[in-house]
């Protein structure tokens, strides 16, 4: 994962126009009329994208130690992943409503 | 040895032990606030999520002039990622001058991006939106959810500026170093990471 050699300049202009690229991608899969839950998935799939070449990239992890990745990486997603855990609450709120 | 200075050099060894992770302890602390900060939007995109499945109706405020704003305020916030890059390169190559130009810049598009997002704020406000009052008749927490999430990325964006300023004028009088511009680049690269969530979370899935 870590490497000495970084970037050029330009390879970091390609990655910004890249992540500009996966944008545009995510506006167009948003007026094909997708059902939502189709499009919640693919709009969160591409900005995970997104996030993790900005992460490895822009933030330099690739060219820090390993270990910095091993540490914050899993635990964080891990929380963020927890979080998910009280969503079918939600559900439970939308079924439960009094019907007027 | 005897063992008042063997406890002097092992008071000294802790003191001194390198970095686990090979980095500065500033670089280091702005990893766990970066770490801590990225926990408080999930909470706050996940609180977005539990009360659009629980609302009955939701609605899709947003025409294509705002999602084409939107894609602006991308580009603007992508452009200034590079631009920080830049600074920090310039910075670590001892340019001082073109260091604090690209910082400047950087700060200039943080300002449109801010500008650009006001922008959209007002234009909802003059629309009826408020953060409990739906003007569509739909779910009142949109407004609530989105103010919050796009408001909170916003003062980030507000702070960031600001950091950058502060930096800037004391790399430029010899206060701070090339590290302090890379940590305050690793922040700002976060606040656009943000924005690649919150755009298609909050923009593009309430899109008409």
């Amino acid at each position: 994962m870590s490497s000495n050699r970084e970037l050029t300049m330009s390879s970091y202009v390609g990655i910004g126009a890249g992540l500009m690229l996966i944008v545009g991608i995510e506006v167009i899969l948003t007026y094909q009329h997708l059902p939502t839950r189709t499009l919640l998935f693919s709009l969160l799939c591409l900005a995970s994208l997104e996030g993790f070449v900005a992460v490895m990239y822009l933030m330099h992890v690739k060219y820090e130690q390993p270990i910095l990745f091993w540490t914050i990486f899993p635990a964080t997603l891990f929380v963020l992943f927890l979080l998910c855990y009280l969503l079918p609450d939600a559900f439970r709120m939308a079924s439960m409503r009094l019907l007027r | 040895m005897d063992q008042s200075s063997l406890a002097a050099t092992t008071h000294h060894d802790l003191l001194t032990e390198a970095s686990p992770y090979g980095i500065e302890k500033k670089k280091l602390g702005m990893w766990v606030f970066i770490v801590s900060d990225a926990c408080t939007f999930g909470a706050f995109l996940f609180a977005y999520g539990y009360m659009r499945v629980g609302a009955p109706v939701w609605g899709t405020p947003f025409e294509f002039s705002s999602i084409l704003n939107g894609l602006v305020m991308t580009a603007v916030l992508l452009s200034s990622s590079l631009t920080m890059l830049t600074a920090v390169r310039a910075s670590q190559a001892g340019a001082k001058a073109s260091a604090i130009k690209w910082l400047g810049i950087t700060m200039l598009l943080g300002t449109i991006f801010a500008a650009l997002h006001l922008r959209e704020w007002f234009k909802l406000i003059g629309e009826g939106w408020r953060l409990f009052h739906n003007p569509t008749g739909g779910a009142a927490q949109f407004g609530a959810t989105f103010f919050s999430v796009t408001g909170l990325h916003l003062s980030h964006v507000v702070t960031g500026v600001v950091a950058l300023a502060f930096i800037a004028r004391g790399y430029s009088r010899n206060r701070y170093d090339e590290s302090h511009v890379e940590t305050a680049g690793l922040y700002w690269h976060f606040v656009d990471l943000v924005w690649m969530f919150v755009f298609p979370l909050m923009y593009l899935m309430n899109a008409r």
